[in-house]
């Protein structure tokens, strides 16, 4: 088969202005937080930040309460994800491995549960929680937003449980082992992947959120990153420097646990997906 | 008539909960001992940029002197701000102290959220202005104390303005815009910074025609931006907003004008005096260009109408501290900390004997003369509904920069106009 | 298949081998057996009903109520029966705002899936430098978490001094040197939309590639030897093969686009005159906004109807095809 140069040449220059309109608003948000503000609000853009300054970064983190809101949105976000994984884990393999009365109906459930819009609930939340003498803390915000991403984990598990191929089990426990052991010595290993790919997607959800954090917790001991990060354009105007600079600490630590994730977070995504 | 029955409920409910808390010498948790309040915290909202840091360190410093109780001061932003309060009131620890906008008081009052301050309006109150002190009264009862209050005034760029060439500051409504005019023509600056909402400022200009935002329709209010003279405010709006380069559709916080004119490329802003100290803050070398000059009108002889905005400082029915609250308030409205507050900000104390806080205080000067023609936003509890983003007037008011005329505009707002004022409470 | 069911439902795969089972298990092990089941998917349904379900619950009670300011800080409970969804349904506020989400879910999950079907079948077709390099801008796309995104989408667009509007300007469009992108609906609505499928594109066209190169390789050369072409290949073997995928993918992104509440939020508030208002950022303001909690609560609870009626279509699809599995 002969290809012309253009039918060659076509699919990578489209990949080149692809890759240009994916990453520049990442590139730009950074780049914005490097400049110095003279270089941010120009008649003309600057490119490449040429006098790389960190004054952005220094008012980002210069908020009262920054390191607060920083251990604040680890401890819920690693809760929340830790917790979802370990519930959804034992759901997953319940609905991927075993015959029992009513099974659809629970994949059916949490289907429907992965569909909540939670933001629409915000006061019943508020109020179930007031009520309960539980505002200004971090309990409800975790076991929140486990409940947030366990539909999504229990889902895209079971994807994975299922794929990991029966017979290994079965030798597994041919072998001796319990049914305990089999999964904790066999599966549990394969699902390794499978755990990080959804664990990631747990992770940005929670890091995420803001409307529920933002009626629950007044008080800054309690409040979260995405708090700080929403209140920069009143708190400092059209400083647009100070503005990227948080959002790009913001974004870090998920654009890192990206990169260390990516591959088989694709791969396992797939097969969730395909099962889901 | 159920209407009726729940506010009863609320009153009664509120009457309980500050009997439970008592007066002065309440149930043991409120308890004046021979320690005074040691080891009680008593936490206070106030606004953004309307106390000073120094104001806020006297006051603390006085209170823990005589109270042996600290006080913990909570900074917010108007923004959101009533649901904020509103789901804070609900709760177990409300802000035992709060500052709340003159115009959202009766609406907090009619919730019963707001503790009875009988008690205080009569030690200390005796001679409070009264004009400032109604939105405070609902239903005969006190529910809040006068706290501050201020109107806009223009805020200069006296280094732009002799740039361009003028000497003096205009005394008209037609020789401010010739100013601004001017500057635009002469300098490379934005000759004036007004976003197309800044709403209080369209008050102002809505009072200084003399016009109604709402009028009364049987027994319930309607909207009232259909009047001409609402029109008149708004076309005087629009011109001034033409020679801006400010968005059209958002307000003067977002993003802050003071930020703003700080870059120094502004000629002028209209502000409160306050605003200058967070241009300052935001750059210092600003400080020396600023001037203040009062908001002309369509005459020389009468300045510009102006909003009388301005803060109460509420207790909320909820707080278990209502006597220790009641000795914050004795403290921060004596005359002593009143007077340094009017002499700090170039606002309006609360009472006329205090006025002389203010002079040679170049806000206070440029201020004083609209606030005589002063005037705010209806005082009725359905008003509150109406500030509630998004808020009518203001899309009324981009509405008519984006094009429409001011007819059209108060049209189609109305219906969202109405349904707020008519809103069941 | 070691689980057996007291009652097996009928069907020959539900027959238990016994030579499956460990040498020690006996019969009252596999009695116990049968629920273990249900205990392992205890701790996910009791979170269920008490997080989801207990909030849903109150959400329900709440639409039926009378709550304002006063009832909330009094922590009065004062019914209104239908009032609220009778108010909501009558009005045409309700019913524009459904039809425009509908609306907006449709562009959106037509565009994302569309033009992320062709990236992932571009990465398919691509050499390995340049795939892996196209596959880094995706993630980065894919992974900036929403606050930060919408933030940056802001900046992008910003009236002054935005990148956006210059670049327009020197492509000789001088009229949007100045343009302020959230004054009118539909531009809102250009950047939000921008906004989504540029985070949207990602999840589908990686997925999308990823689900290609798990096709056998056998199936195109039987096509092939049955002289099918590029398209007749296309058509007949990787659509077909792709088709469970791009249905869940579908599902996924019809709920996530519906719910895009954080992104339309903080781009323009729903403005201009409330012009950009879809059913979760419209429950939102009536509800938290207004500081009518009531009404809010009851278009939250018609928001979730509509939302149902929406996905009606794929869980039917599902639930037949848990009937075939396993």
């Amino acid at each position: 088969m002969k290809r012309s140069l253009f039918s060659r040449i076509w699919p990578n220059a489209t990949a080149v202005i692809l890759f240009i309109g994916f990453v520049f608003p990442v590139y730009w948000m950074f780049a914005t937080a490097f400049k110095p503000t003279g270089d941010i609000i120009s008649e003309n853009p600057v490119w490449f930040p040429t006098h790389i300054t960190f004054d952005h970064f220094k008012t980002a983190t210069g908020v009262d309460h920054f390191w607060t809101y920083v251990t604040n949105s680890l401890i819920v976000t690693v809760c929340a994800v830790v917790l979802s994984l370990a519930v959804a884990l034992a759901g997953a393999f319940a609905l991927a491995r075993m015959r029992f009365k009513g099974r659809r109906g629970f994949i059916i459930g949490f289907m429907l549960a992965q569909m909540a819009p939670w933001e629409v609930m915000i006061i019943a939340m508020y109020m179930i929680v007031r009520d309960a003498s539980m505002l200004n803390s971090l309990v409800p915000l975790t076991v929140f937003y486990m409940m947030m991403i366990l539909p999504f984990t229990i889902l895209t598990l079971r994807g994975f449980v299922a794929a990991v191929p029966k017979d290994l089990e079965e030798a597994a426990m041919v072998d001796g082992c319990t049914r305990a052991q089999a999964f904790r010595k066999v599966i549990l290993p394969l699902l390794a992947p499978g755990l990080m790919s959804t664990s990631l997607f747990g992770f940005i959800t929670a890091w995420n959120e803001f409307p529920l954090v933002l009626v629950l917790n007044k008080e800054a001991e309690a409040q979260t990153l995405p708090l700080w990060l929403s209140s920069f354009q009143t708190a400092f105007g059209d400083d647009w420097g100070a503005t990227m600079a948080a959002s790009s600490l913001f974004a870090v630590p998920i654009l890192i646990l990206f990169v260390f994730l990516q591959r088989r977070a694709v791969n396992g995504l797939t097969a969730g997906a395909v099962k889901g | 008539m159920k209407r009726k029955l729940i506010t009863a409920i609320g009153v009664a409910a509120m009457l309980v909960s500050v009997a439970a808390c008592g007066g002065d010498d309440g149930d043991s948790g409120d308890k004046a001992g021979a320690d005074g309040y040691a080891g009680q915290t008593l936490t206070v909202w106030v606004m953004d940029g309307s106390s000073p840091d120094q104001w806020q360190k006297d006051v603390q410093a006085a209170f823990e002197k005589k109270t042996k109780a600290k006080v913990k001061f909570e900074i917010q932003q108007w923004n959101g701000i009533q649901q904020k309060l509103t789901t804070a009131l609900s709760e177990e620890n409300p802000p035992d102290v709060f500052e709340i906008g003159n115009t959202q008081t009766p609406a907090y009052a009619k919730t019963g959220g707001l503790a009875d301050l009988a008690d205080l309006k009569s030690s200390i109150g005796a001679d409070w202005t009264e004009s400032l002190n109604k939105s405070s009264i609902y239903d005969g009862k006190q529910y809040a104390a006068p706290w501050y209050f201020a109107n806009r005034v223009v805020i200069y760029n006296k280094k732009v303005w002799a740039d361009a060439g003028i000497k003096d500051t205009p005394k008209t409504r037609d020789e401010f815009y010739a100013d601004l005019k001017q500057i635009g023509e002469k300098t490379k600056a934005e000759p004036i910074y007004l976003p197309g909402q800044n709403w209080y400022h369209f008050v102002g200009l809505t009072i200084g025609e003399g016009a109604e935002l709402v009028k009364k329709d049987g027994d319930k209010y309607v909207s009232n931006l259909d009047d001409p003279k609402v029109a008149a405010a708004m076309e005087t709006y629009k011109k001034f907003q033409a020679l801006s380069k400010a968005p059209k559709d958002k307000d003067e916080a977002t993003p802050q004008q003071a930020e703003v004119f700080a870059k120094g490329n502004v000629g002028a802003f209209i502000g409160m005096g306050w605003e200058a100290g967070t241009a300052i803050a935001a750059n210092k070398k600003i400080e020396s260009d600023i001037g203040y000059f009062t908001i002309p009108g369509a005459t020389a002889d009468k300045p510009e109408g102006v909003f009388l905005g301005g803060s109460n400082l509420a207790v909320a029915a909820g707080s278990k501290k209502q006597a220790l609250a009641n000795e914050f308030l004795k403290i921060a409205l004596s005359d002593k900390y009143e007077g340094e507050l009017a002499k700090l900000n170039g606002v309006i104390p609360n009472k006329e004997s205090l006025q002389t806080n203010l002079t040679g205080n170049a806000v206070a000067e440029a201020a004083a003369p609209a606030a005589a023609g002063g005037g705010t936003t209806p005082l009725i509890p359905e008003w509150a509904a109406v500030e509630n983003a998004p808020n009518p007037v203001k899309t009324y008011m981009t509405a008519v920069l984006n094009g429409k005329t001011p007819a059209e505009a108060a049209k189609q707002v109305e219906s969202e106009f109405n349904k707020r004022l008519a809103q069941q409470q | 298949m070691t689980v057996q069911t007291e009652r097996p439902p009928s069907g020959p795969v539900d027959v238990t081998k016994p030579d499956q089972r460990g040498p020690g298990e006996q019969r009252p092990a596999s009695r116990a057996g049968a629920l273990a089941p249900y205990l392992l998917l205890l701790p996910a349904c009791a979170a269920t009903v008490l997080l989801l379900g207990w909030p849903l619950l109150k959400d329900l009670l709440l639409s039926f109520q009378n709550l304002n300011m006063g009832q909330l800080i009094q922590h009065v409970t004062e019914w209104n029966g239908i009032e609220n969804y009778k108010q909501a349904l009558t009005g045409e506020d309700f019913w524009r705002v459904t039809g425009r989400s509908i609306l907006f879910t449709a562009v959106n999950v037509v565009l994302t899936m569309l033009l992320g079907a062709l990236v992932g079948l571009l990465l398919a077709r691509l050499g390995k430098r340049m795939r892996v390099t196209l596959m880094v801008g995706l993630v980065l796309a894919w992974a900036m978490p929403v606050v930060a995104a919408t933030t940056v989408y802001q900046w992008l667009f910003a009236q002054r001094f935005g990148v956006v509007n210059w670049v327009l300007d020197k492509l000789g469009w001088h009229s949007m040197a100045d343009y302020s992108w959230t004054s009118s609906q539909l531009s809102t609505f250009f950047v939000v939309t921008v906004l989504i499928v540029w985070q949207s594109i990602p999840f589908v066209a990686i997925n999308l590639y990823a689900a290609t190169t798990t096709i056998p390789g056998e199936l195109y050369e039987a096509a092939a030897l049955d002289g099918a072409g590029a398209w007749k290949s296309f058509t007949t073997v990787t659509l077909p093969f792709l088709r469970p995928f791009l249905y869940a993918t579908t599902f996924l992104e019809v709920i996530w686009i519906f719910k895009a509440f954080v992104q339309v939020f903080t781009i323009n508030g729903g403005g201009p005159d409330r012009l950009t208002e879809i059913l979760p950022v419209y429950a939102y303001i009536e509800g938290v906004g207004n500081q009518h909690y009531g009404m809010g609560a009851a278009i939250a609870v018609l928001t979730i109807l509509i939302l149902l009626a929406i996905t009606a279509y794929y869980l039917r699809i599902v639930l037949k095809q848990e009937e075939d599995e396993l």
